[in-house]
């Protein structure tokens, strides 16, 4: 009976997932039209982590304190009724077949350590949380790697219909593609650097279903671990009367690492409250009910562990900032950040990889980084303007952002934030060094006056003829680095005109110019 | 700063006023016989105009017969609200949609293959839903429909061209007047542009033969330059409603090098110094001697 309340609630949460997923997506309008980042605004963990990392508490917060008291009185049923990625594992664990192996006994501390480690990272303003935590990271391997992958599988099979069947067939799949396209396509096809190793990382998770099922929930999710946490006094409590014969059944269908078998050894903060003991139970001897007992079995993670897991998260500070690139002269030029980002070490502190700015970039041009921002801002969104610019009057990075890693920002300041500059290189430009007529930079260029202008030159051609070309050229005053110029040079591959981070605005001491 | 402000409005106003008397020249009240090679009409209901000056030409029947498949082709090329002058009127083109189906066409269809965002030029521009409302199929292009044709022209020898526009049995072409870095002015001729696939970029190496052999082969039956408003610089895109001048003006023709070259005339240029409009004419593509020309003018 439970079970299928449970399932019925797994299943609208995932879809629901999924829904506003798909919805991370530009209409054409200025704004969205759905709360696309409501389950990342309801993660306590990236709350908690950004606001040790920030030291401020300028989050939303009334999805994540929903969160917290439904934990504090239910327990982790988020995890075992809501979280997407825990019916992803629940669906993958379907598929594992034969008895499940013995696991390790204290396995499930792991994941505790993750998160002191990630804690403590957080308390030295290392934002680390969003590599692992669920709704992150479900984000980001969707948007980056799973529904591209999708959308070439299901692109590349309607074309080969298209092209090659007789025109009844064509006309079905025309309109089961069109149906598709309407759903479940993205506008354009997504490509994303780093998709596949993203996509792999999220495969190989998944797979671990086989080897235990909700393998990543009781021994890996840092998410979890916060909530079994906040769960140890809850007020619904399990009770198991004397009916208990010891007969195991409950424990062969537990999803959580909470040892329901024993009477004394029940974990509550390993319990996701999917009720299924109760289910199995023969001899109806298992009750879910509220209570103000104590807990029964103590969480001991053990001293030196846990001074270790701090340790790593002190030493993440030092560690991942012993970089050259933290100087202004050696930082990436090509680490343009979308508009509306902090200052580079703040945006840092922010930014959790989850990937909604790169879903929702309207060109694709938001790509993650590897190493570009060092090992602590890898996955971060950086713009490359040879896959996609940044369009003058969008702002949807902003909006979807659950930080505030990137600020939301009006039409009228997005007009006035500078990602970087845009630089010709008269070796390869067409009018320049080529004695041919070009400027789509010019015709592309979107500021009111435009950033790029033009000297007519007369230029000689090889039998000496004389042409009058037009030779474009940056105002570095009015530039603002969208890239639309490099996106759009018809010189392919190393283009004419490159945008280099160089001069963005976020930055005091990376401008160029005087004023 | 009231002063100010009164001032430059005024001079604005008084240009926009006086621009008409410099086309003037150009313009015949003389009616020949059959219908005008070009209609001006002017007034300040854009819907008004359009209707006027299709009529003028002959009325809407003359270029769409009843069951036909007509592509509307306006200019839906930039991310920018209409009072900025970027892309074609969205009244011209809802009122261009109802004519077709006056005339009892069967489908009218309306796109553009826009340079920036598709959703946000459709959206921004007011036209997707103008159109939509005045019951056309608005979509945005499909890549797999630009094939690859063979133009064998002055400049391209072929290129992916969009199949419904090469196909249909009445394109409609609604460009809007703009200033343009390398063509001079953006008009009718460069809003063919918008049927090419492929990397169009490169076509500015040779943009105005290239405008030549596009406008060939996509034969627009009827060609209609909105000048309700003009964007007089920081073309073909803009941004700043300071280079946008209202005319309340539609021009429309047959012959595209003809609005082509009526249309130079509303930035006070001629028609010999946009040189789409020149070699057109020397390729027998349409003609350029508005003086020869009779133009019927209409004011609402």
């Amino acid at each position: 009976m439970m079970k299928h309340l449970r399932r019925l609630s797994q299943g609208f949460f995932l879809l629901l997932f999924l829904w506003l997923f798909l919805k991370t997506e530009s209409t054409g309008a200025d704004e969205l039209a759905y709360p696309v980042r409501i389950f990342l605004d309801a993660d306590p963990l990236l709350f908690f982590t950004t606001a040790l990392a920030t030291r401020s508490l300028d989050q939303p917060f009334l999805w994540v304190l929903i969160v917290v008291v439904v934990t504090a009185l239910l327990g982790r049923v988020f995890c075992g009724w809501i979280c997407p990625l825990g019916t992803l594992h629940n669906l993958a664990g379907a598929l594992k077949r034969g008895p499940v192996r013995s696991r390790p006994a204290n396995g499930y501390r792991y994941k505790y350590y993750l998160l002191v480690f990630l804690g403590v990272s957080s308390i030295f303003t290392v934002q680390l949380s969003g590599i692992a935590d669920p709704l992150a990271l479900l984000v980001r391997s969707l948007s980056v790697s799973v529904h591209p992958a999708l959308q070439v599988a299901t692109t590349a099979t309607f074309d080969a219909i298209y092209a090659s069947f007789p025109a009844g067939i064509v006309g079905v799949s025309e309109w089961i593609y069109g149906g598709l396209k309407q759903i479940f396509l993205a506008f354009r096809q997504p490509l994303f650097l780093q998709s596949a190793s993203i996509g792999g990382l999220f495969l190989g998770i998944l797979a671990l279903n086989l080897r235990e099922p909700r393998f990543w929930c009781k021994y890996l999710c840092p998410l979890g671990a916060l909530l079994g946490l906040l769960s140890r006094y809850a007020l619904l409590d399990r009770t198991v009367s004397e009916g208990c014969d010891g007969c195991g059944a409950c424990a062969r269908t537990c999803q959580g690492a909470a040892r329901p078998d024993g009477k004394e050894t029940w974990r509550k903060a390993e319990c996701l409250a999917c009720m299924n003991c109760d289910d199995a139970c023969p001899r109806n001897a298992v009750r879910f009910g509220f209570s103000r007992k104590k807990p029964v079995a103590s969480l001991d993670l053990g001293k030196r562990r846990v001074i270790g897991s701090m340790t790593a998260g002190l030493l993440a500070a030092p560690l991942l900032r012993t970089t050259p690139l933290s100087r202004p002269a050696a930082a990436e030029p090509k680490l343009i950040r979308p508009p509306g980002a902090l200052e580079e070490k703040e945006f840092l502190r922010r930014c959790v990889k989850c990937g909604e700015c790169m879903k929702v970039c309207l060109t694709n041009g938001l790509q993650p980084t590897l190493l570009e921002a060092g090992i602590e801002g890898i996955w971060s969104p950086m713009l490359v303007p040879r896959i996609g610019y940044c369009e003058y009057r969008c702002t949807l990075c902003g909006q979807v952002c659950p930080t505030g890693a990137i600020r939301r920002l009006s039409l009228a300041e997005k007009a006035e934030v500078r990602i970087g500059l845009a630089m010709i290189d008269p070796g390869r430009c067409l009018p320049y060094a080529h004695a041919r007529s070009c400027i789509v930079c010019e015709e592309v260029c979107p500021t009111p006056k435009k950033a790029i202008w033009f000297e007519t030159a007369a230029v000689k051609t090889r039998d000496g003829q004389t042409l009058r070309v037009k030779q474009p050229r940056v105002d570095l005053e009015l530039c603002i680095g969208c890239g639309i110029c490099e996106a759009k040079c018809p010189v392919l591959g190393e283009p004419a005109i490159t945008v280099s981070s160089l001069g963005e605005s976020r930055s005091q001491d990376r401008r160029l110019l005087l004023s | 700063m009231h002063r100010r402000a009164f001032i430059k409005s005024a001079v604005l106003a008084g240009a926009a006023l006086s621009l008409p008397a410099g086309f003037a020249p150009f313009v015949h009240r003389i009616e020949a016989a059959g219908p005008p090679d070009l209609v001006v009409a002017q007034g300040a209901s854009p819907a008004g105009i359009t209707r006027a000056a299709v009529n003028g030409l002959g009325g809407i029947r003359r270029f769409v017969s009843r069951g036909a498949v007509v592509v509307v082709k306006p200019n839906i090329g930039w991310d920018r609200t209409p009072e900025y002058a970027a892309n074609t009127n969205p009244e011209i083109v809802a009122t261009v949609v109802r004519l077709c189906y006056e005339a009892g066409a069967k489908t009218v269809k309306v796109f553009d293959h826009p340079v920036a965002d598709a959703r946000r030029t459709y959206k921004q521009s007011g036209i997707a839903d103008a159109a939509a409302a005045a019951g056309a199929v608005v979509r945005f292009v499909d890549e797999r429909k630009f094939k690859d044709m063979r133009i064998n022209g002055l400049a391209l020898k072929s290129w992916p061209l969009y199949t419904e526009a090469i196909e249909a049995d009445a394109v409609i072409n609604l460009p809007i007047a703009k200033t343009h870095g390398i063509s001079g002015l953006t008009l009718g001729m460069k809003n063919c542009m918008g049927v090419m696939g492929g990397w169009r970029g490169r076509i500015h190496q040779r943009i105005d033969e290239s405008l030549v052999d596009v406008t060939r082969v996509v034969k627009p039956s009827l060609t209609l330059l909105d000048a309700v408003r003009i964007l007089t610089g920081n073309g073909p895109q803009g941004g700043s409603l300071t280079d946008v001048r209202r005319l309340d003006t539609v021009a429309a023709g047959v012959d595209p090098v003809a609005v082509d070259a009526f249309g130079a005339t509303l930035f006070g240029m001629k028609p010999t110094e946009l040189g789409c409009v020149r070699i057109g004419h020397r390729a027998g593509l349409g003609r350029m001697d508005l003086a020869r020309m009779n133009i019927k003018q209409i004011r609402l």
